[in-house]
This record gives structure tokens, sequence and C-alpha cells, in this order.
């Protein structure tokens, strides 16, 4: 079973929050949700979850990739370096649009993987469930 | 700003007057360093981007004038002050032509010169004030599509998240009924959000310039990695992609964003239009001057007297058979991506039989003047 796994979801908006934590605790996973990267810091040490959805424009552009990079390279973040992130976003996949980054900005260390918003409950699960073993 | 102190260089061939001014210049909590000549003086300058230099114009090789408007052209952010040694306004309004800030007549007193660095280091917190306006603005503007589109999307996005929610049964039983009434909303917001995805393409488009980022682009690779995401979508409706084995060069300059949403659009096209347990067949030909892609389907084809009109905008054939699922911009949408490639887009279709799509990219980009 997996009821102690505990998802963390970081997105700006408040419906798709609720939309997406109903479909996670149907399948029996914990869910913590935060609205901002700032509270999203906060609830990774409060929290300590083992997944982590992770929007990628909110308060600003691209505020997303910053933190994923953060958390994924950070001292500060040293206990949740290796925690799986998967991305969320309305951003497109298929054309390869998805970022457009200065130079300096290159570089940065992305998710474990990416999802298209809206997303679909079975894709979202299967996705998860690639780096949770139940 | 950031936390470290200000840092002024003083770059004067006479070493007292650069201890002089080091001295002032420390008591007002900024760091200081010193060059005694031209040369040595830009060097120091491009190493250390100074927040202010005070310049001698009266130095030995490299004079004061020279400095100032090296430095100045490559950091026009940093504020210039020059020391003029003999008194004259029209050396000193000539280094402020030259881009110097102000300037300080010989001999000066401490307290002269501390007048003039605290308004240097004012003028300096506005001009970098300014750069991060600027460099805020230009982000927006570069991505000016790309927020409006995430603006336009995240409503209906929330709207197909809800409708997922009772599909799955994530907010409880639901009757068939109602499934069936939610199904069909969801497929028309997913409609809507593709149609407002194809209408910030096209607009993105013409607002971007198409000559942005060329390189080249191995073709073959692309379409592999275009096959790959459609698979899942082509597999859904039984359909068998096919990328026919090519020789030769696959590679052309264009933009690799735009090309992939090129074959991204005809090969999803030809998933969409075909007929159950049929195939998208993909080829790749090379020639002299460039590459030919075709992207053929067996599905229902297009009537001729329709084929002129294809590749406009929002046009789509009408079918009695099929319900028509896409947005009718994605034709037009490709061949606005060839055209900005200097390239050509064609079609022949038999109706029932299928229809083939041939792209043709030149090797070279040809810069539209």
């Amino acid at each position: 079973m997996k009821e102690n796994k505990k998802i963390l979801v970081i997105d700006d908006d408040p419906d798709f929050q609720e939309a997406v934590t109903s479909i996670l605790k149907s399948a029996d996973y914990e869910v913590v949700t935060a609205s901002n990267p700032e509270e999203g810091k906060e609830k990774i040490f409060s929290e300590k979850p083992n997944l982590i959805l992770l929007d990628i424009m909110m308060d600003s552009l691209f505020d997303g990739f910053s933190l994923c990079h953060t958390i994924k390279t950070s001292k500060e973040f040293k206990e949740f370096n290796d925690t799986p992130i998967i991305f969320v976003s309305a951003v497109k996949e298929q054309t390869g649009s998805r970022f457009q980054f200065d130079g300096d900005e290159e570089g940065m260390v992305g998710p474990d993987d990416y999802i298209d918003k809206p997303v679909k409950a079975d894709k979202l699960l299967v996705t998860i469930e690639k780096f949770i073993n139940k | 700003m950031s936390e470290r102190k200000p840092l002024v260089l003083i770059i004067d061939d006479e070493e007292p007057i650069r201890n002089a001014c080091s001295f002032i210049v420390k008591g007002m909590n900024c760091d200081t360093a010193l060059a005694g000549d031209g040369e040595q003086g830009l060097k120091m300058i491009k190493e250390m981007k100074p927040d202010i230099s005070i310049i001698d114009l009266k130095l030995p090789q490299m004079d004061g004038f020279e400095v100032l408007e090296k430095s100045t052209a490559l950091f026009p952010n940093m504020v210039a002050i020059v020391i003029t040694g003999y008194a004259t306004v029209d050396h000193a309004v000539e280094a402020m032509k030259r881009g110097a800030f102000d300037f300080i007549p010989k001999p000066f007193t401490p307290e002269e010169l501390r007048v003039i660095i605290k308004r240097g280091l004012d003028r300096r917190s506005l001009l970098l004030e300014r750069e991060t306006l600027r460099r805020e603005k230009k982000l927006l503007e570069e991505n000016f599509i790309t927020i409006v589109s995430h603006q336009l999307k995240s409503p209906i996005a929330a709207i197909v998240q809800y409708f997922e929610v009772i599909l799955t049964g994530a907010a409880g039983e639901i009757s068939k009924e109602t499934l069936d009434i939610i199904t069909k909303a969801k497929i028309r917001a997913e409609s809507l959000l593709n149609m407002v995805n194809d209408w910030l393409d096209l607009s993105r488009m013409n607002h971007q310039q198409m000559g942005e980022d060329i390189k080249s682009v191995p073709l073959g690779k692309l379409l592999e990695k275009q096959v790959g995401f459609l698979e899942s979508l082509a597999g859904k409706e039984g359909i068998s992609l096919i990328l026919e084995p090519y020789t030769g060069s696959d590679v052309v300059q264009g933009n690799e964003t735009f090309l992939d949403q090129l074959f991204y659009n005809l090969i999803s096209n030809a998933i969409t239009y075909n007929k159950p347990h049929g195939s998208v067949t993909i080829s790749l030909k090379t020639e002299k001057d460039g590459v030919f892609v075709s992207v053929s389907d067996t599905g229902i084809g297009i009537p001729s007297e329709h084929l002129p009109l294809i590749f406009e905008q929002f046009y789509r054939v009408r079918h009695k058979t099929k319900k028509s699922k896409g947005t009718g911009l994605g034709l037009s949408i490709a061949k606005k991506i060839v055209d900005s490639h200097h390239g050509r887009i064609d079609v022949e279709s038999k109706e029932g039989k299928g229809s083939t799509f041939t792209v043709f990219l030149p090797k070279t980009f040809h810069k539209t003047t």
C-alpha cells in the first residue's frame, strides 16, 4: 500500500490544486499544497514530500523552473536533491517551445518528468508511480 | 542592490592624489581600487566593473578622454567623473560630451570630492534601477505571447481538470447520463483549449521574427521525435506510424521550434483524419538544394474542390461522415512555417483513399530582408 506516500502540489491556481488533490486522494496519496514558490519551500521542509508536482509559471515567468533547479542542486535542499519533481504546465509540450530562457539561465537542472495541463488522471497516476514505488 | 560596498576606481598618474582620493572615498564607506595610467585603468574597469571611476584627463600614453570613451562604451551604467588638471571649461564640456557624469577641477578640497562622489553614487543607483526595469520590460516583451497564452489557458485547463475529476469518479458516483454529458462538455472545453493553442501559435509567428534562431536541423531526428510524441495518439486509433529509412543528408537550416511544429501538425492531421487501423507513412528524400518530406495517410481524403483552400485560416473540409475535430488552423500554421523557410508545401489527395502532404525545405536558409 502507498499509505505513507506524500505528494506536494505547488501551483498558484486554487482550482487546479483542488482538482488534482481529489484525483490523488482517490488513489490514496496524502496531498499537501502550496500556492507559490516560497510556500513550496516551506512545505518541502515541514512536510518532507515523496514527490513534488510543480507548476512552471506562478508569481513570475518560469519561477517553477528556478525552484526546481534550487531543490535539485542547492545545499539548502540537500536532503531533497533526489526528490522526484514533475512539471505540470499548460505550456505546450510538442513544439519544444516549452522554455525560452536567456543564455545565463541555461544549464539549469530540470524536472524528472513533464505532464501537460489539464492532466489526465490515468497519465498522472502512471507517471507518479514511475517514481514512487507502491 | 547587492550588499557589497560600492567600488570606486581612481585613475591618476600622481600617487599622492590617488592616495588622497582613496582615503576620502574610503571614508564614505566605499571600496577603492587604484590605477596609475590609462591602460591599466581601462583593464581594471573591464575586470572589476567599478560603480564609479574617477579619471584624470591628463595621463601618460592613453589619455583620460580615451579611457573615458572606451569604458563608457563598454559599461554605460558606470558613473565616470573626470579630474580636469587645467581647469578649462572646454575640457570639462568635451569630457561630458564623451560620457562623463561630472567633472572636478584640480585642486579640490576633500569636501568637494565627497559632494561629487555622493552625487555619483545616487546616479549609479538610478542607473542600476533603470537597468533592472529595462531588463524586466524586455523579458515581458519577449515572453508576451507566453504570458497571454498562460492567462487564457489556465481557466480552460481548470475547467477540464474538474471534468476529469468527475469522470474518474474521484468526486463520487455518477449516472451514465451525467457521464455522457460531462464527457461531451470536456471534449468541447478541450477543443477550445486547442483552438487557443493554435491561435497563439499563429500570432506568435506574426509577432516573432521567423528568421531568428536559425541553425542546422537534422530532419530525420526531428521526425523520429515527433513520431515518438504522436505514437500514443496513433495507438488509440489503431493507426501505425511508419518512418521510412532514408539515405543522404537530412540536414536543413531552419528554426527548429517551428519545424517541430510543422511536422507535428502534418503528422497529427494524418492520424486524426485517418481511417481506423490505417497507417501514416513519412518519407524523406534528399535533393541537391534541399530535402523533401512527405506525410501520407490512408484516410478519408480531401475532395478536389477543397484542395486550393485547405491552407487558408479557419478553413475546414466538412465531411458528412466524419465530424471534424480540428481547429482549422493547423495547415495554415504549417504553410506559414514553410513559407518563412522559403520552401513549398503541396498536397495530393484522393477522396476515400488518402492524402499526401509534401514539404520541400531548402538546405540554406535565406533571410527575408
